[in-house]
């Protein structure tokens, strides 16, 4: 039970001689209050996957460290997930464990239901040669078999992959035996997630996200079990997922980010049943996590490379990692305000990182298969590692840890460690943007090649020339809210003119911009037509302005109005409705700021 | 003279409110040992979490006492530290079944005792080791060794076994802690006196 004050996890000892071995995968654990007594417990798919036995898996539910309660599960299970299924007290999670196509629920860790998914319709001709192949004789079969090879593979149904794996002999009896059947495809469940209903309350209702090796992913709804969101990742191909990240809320919005096996990443929203690719790898990802905060995505490869890309594609950043990633998990720190990231990698490494900062590490004597993050027993911020050989180790955040990337990034380099080493290459990402219109453009140029440059660099110098001319003239009348006056500390003015009129009241703001010089004998001066406006005090000496203090001064301005017909006069246009504001400074002719104040319409006073 | 003040001291002491603070993570069962403690009319028959925390006071060997009842939750352990100052004695509640969390109750400790608000006092720590009817609690001697209670040197600590909800070994506790803090306080009124007694010299 000693722990090391230096680091920010604590060791929690498992005390025992012969540790509870567990060979298991990230996804296949989970924390739930199976037992509705406010103890977290953590549920673990046990998988066997010895030589001379069929693989079978069990269920493990751990209470602390003690192993409370074992059972058998009818298959090897690719995910488990914890989840509550609506909003009636005592609120009683539902354990959903996928199996092959279908998802088994569990209450009370009793099943209560199995919910398949559906069967995609076959291929015509599939269907087409099934219809044929009962009635027809053995000696044509061939022919037809023949058939169905050209389709793709992937595509057929199980019983026909079957069929094609079949001798000659073996064929006739399979026939007759499934005949009827239906021929359809049903996908495997591959991945699965929860996606919460409405708000991200304290274990809020939430739906189930599966993704299937079809190509498709589905929200499933686990109280009346309807599918309630569709889609397919990719419209062109069969892009089988691997792994699955989800952000959102099932009624507002939410987004699903789909890590297929061969590098591509797609993401689906809300609106649309057609995944988008947001970018193709060349090697294949370790791991997938949509962060919820800066909604970025964050993937590992299995060439040690550890990136952060925007929903879009653009990346962000990319580290080296020093050897290979073998999960990624999420750890949300809701009391500081921070996600890190866990990477494990080979060897028994598991860094965290902050953005792109490595802020902590630590060591375990082994590679980590597993490992998940949440509030365990009665604590909040426990991390628990399984490793390659099923080794379980139960880390509990410190309360007083606080994570922060550049002081911790600063420490760690001081310590010597390895910096995390940033890679340049981003042309993975680089898409072509060629179209029809830039090529043929393309081409003109290479033809016109001199007359274009003669004419871009004739456009460019009158740019340049009217750019000049600009700024030469901006510079003489000092007519600019900033002074352009070297040897004084520039100062800024700014003007706001408040009221409907007749009577306005026009604020000037003076900004010294300057860090240490001061403005001194500064004077304000407004000037107006007079047969417009009439200014009471048209000159405001102004005290010295210091750095940074905004000193404002208000003018009132009163808009001449014919007595008569109580409305502006004649000569008074949108135009040359202005007042021209000047900070003169003593000594000095010309005005450091020349500005022009446009005045609003004045309304007639009645 | 001198019999009848010693006498005033006596009731004096007596009459003194000693203020305790109690620590411990959440759910170790804090609030159900003061509850304990309470009048029979003024106990809750229900738990809850609490929140921030709570002052209660209860009478017990003739002392009324004043206990703060800090919330454990993580998000409220921050404010243990404000009540180190003035606080007399420190109970500190361990759930005994949940070994898993024994290495936070360590962490917290150590935390605890570390304070500059602690460091130098002399202050009687009593431990309960709650919940030990469960069935995998753990023996006081192994808790002791778990937390490495031998090594605070430097003031009075006592561990007792306890059930908050029977009341089982509760007494026995705060029969200790109220002694010491009497102790204390006698020390250190003689202290002041001596003090007071060399300033008439002066």
């Amino acid at each position: 039970m000693a722990t090391s004050s230096a680091s920010n996890w604590l060791h929690v000892d498992i005390e025992e001689d012969t540790p509870k071995l567990c060979s298991t995968l990230s996804s296949c654990m989970t924390l739930s209050d199976v037992q509705c007594d406010g103890y977290v417990r953590l549920l673990v798919a046990d998988i066997s996957l010895e030589d001379d036995e069929e693989p079978s898996a069990k269920l493990k539910v751990f209470r602390g460290l003690t192993l409370k309660h074992e059972q058998p599960l009818p298959g090897v299970p690719t995910a488990i997930e914890s989840l509550y299924t609506d909003e009636t007290e005592p609120k009683t999670p539902v354990i959903a464990v996928a199996i092959a196509d279908s998802v088994l629920f569990y209450r009370h860790l009793k099943p209560f239901f199995k919910y398949t998914i559906p069967a995609t319709d076959a291929d015509e001709l599939e269907l087409e040669v099934w219809r044929k192949l009962p009635v027809m004789k053995p000696e044509t079969h061939e022919g037809l078999l023949q058939l169905l090879k050209d389709v793709d593979h992937a595509k057929l149904s199980r019983k026909t992959q079957r069929l094609l794996q079949l001798t000659e002999e073996e064929r006739a009896a399979f026939i007759s035996t499934h005949k009827d059947s239906v021929v359809g495809r049903t996908g495997n469940i591959v991945a699965m997630c929860c996606l919460n209903r409405v708000s991200s309350n304290v274990s809020p209702p939430s739906h189930l996200v599966l993704a299937t090796d079809t190509g498709h992913i589905y929200v499933l709804e686990p109280q009346g079990f309807n599918l309630i969101y569709q889609s397919t990742i990719c419209n062109y191909e069969t892009a089988v997922p691997s792994l699955i990240s989800v952000h959102g809320t099932y009624e507002t919005d939410f987004s699903i980010v789909v890590g297929t096996r061969n590098g591509g990443v797609y993401l689906l929203r809300k609106s649309s049943s057609e995944g988008q690719e947001i970018f193709k790898l060349s090697t294949p990802l370790t791991g997938l996590l949509l962060l919820p905060i800066d909604q970025t995505i964050v993937i590992t490869t299995m060439e040690h490379r550890y990136m952060c890309c925007s929903k879009r594609g653009k990346q962000l950043y990319q580290l080296h990692l020093e050897s290979a990633p073998v999960c990624i998990l999420p750890l949300p720190l809701t009391h500081l305000g921070v996600t890190l990231v866990a990477v494990a990698l080979q060897g028994g490494k598991v860094a965290f990182y902050l953005n792109r900062y490595m802020v902590d590490e630590l060591v375990v004597p082994e590679t980590v298969a597993g490992m998940l993050y949440g509030r365990m027993g009665m604590e909040d911020h426990v991390l628990t590692l399984i490793t390659e050989s099923g080794e379980i180790f139960i880390k509990i955040l410190r309360r007083i840890t606080r994570f922060e990337p550049d002081t911790s990034a600063a420490a760690l380099t001081k310590k010597g460690l390895a910096v995390p080493q940033k890679i340049g290459d981003a042309s993975i990402l680089d898409k072509s943007k060629k179209s029809s219109i830039f090529v043929e453009q393309a081409a003109r140029e290479k033809q016109q090649a001199k007359s274009s440059y003669g004419s871009f660099q004739m456009e460019l110098w009158r740019l340049r020339h009217t750019a000049a001319r600009a700024t030469i003239d901006a510079i003489n009348s000092s007519e600019s809210t900033i002074s352009g006056d070297l040897t004084h500390a520039p100062v800024k003015l700014a003007a706001e003119v408040c009221g409907s009129g007749p009577v306005f009241r026009l604020y000037l703001t003076v900004q010294n911009l300057s860090t240490y010089k001061m403005a001194s004998n500064l004077a304000l001066l407004l000037h107006a037509d007079r047969r417009h406006y009439t200014i009471q005090q048209s000159v405001a000496k102004l005290p010295s302005v210091l750095p940074g203090i905004p000193l404002r001064v208000d003018f009132e301005v009163m808009a001449v109005l014919d007595a008569m017909d109580k409305l502006p006069p004649a000569t008074l246009t949108p135009d040359n409705s202005q007042i021209r504001v000047m900070l003169m400074k003593a000594g000095q002719a010309k005005p450091l700021i020349a500005a022009v104040v446009a005045m609003p319409q004045s309304e007639a006073a009645f | 003279m001198g019999m009848l003040h010693n006498l005033t001291g006596l009731i004096k002491v007596k009459k003194d409110k000693m203020t305790i603070l109690v620590l411990g993570l959440n759910n170790s069962g804090k609030s159900t040992i003061i509850n304990h403690f309470k009048k029979s009319n003024e106990q809750s028959a229900i738990m809850v979490p609490t929140v921030g925390f709570l002052i209660e006071q209860f009478y017990n060997m003739g002392v009324c006492i004043k206990a703060i009842d800090m919330s454990g939750a993580t998000r409220y352990r921050n404010l243990w530290e404000h009540q180190f100052k003035n606080c007399q004695g420190i109970i500190y509640v361990i759930d005994s079944s949940d070994r898993m969390r024994f290495v936070v109750v360590k962490d917290e400790l150590d935390l605890v005792l570390q304070h500059p608000d602690l460091r130098n006092r002399i202050l009687p720590i009593l431990f309960y080791g709650n919940k030990s009817d469960l069935e995998d609690s753990l023996s006081n001697v192994k808790i002791a060794a778990a937390l490495g209670l031998e090594n605070i040197k430097d003031k009075p600590w006592h561990i007792c076994s306890s059930n908050a909800i029977s009341g089982e070994g509760l007494d026995e506790g705060i029969q200790w802690l109220v002694q010491q803090i009497r102790f204390a306080l006698l020390s250190n009124r003689k202290g002041s006196k001596m003090k007071m007694v060399s300033k008439d010299i002066k």
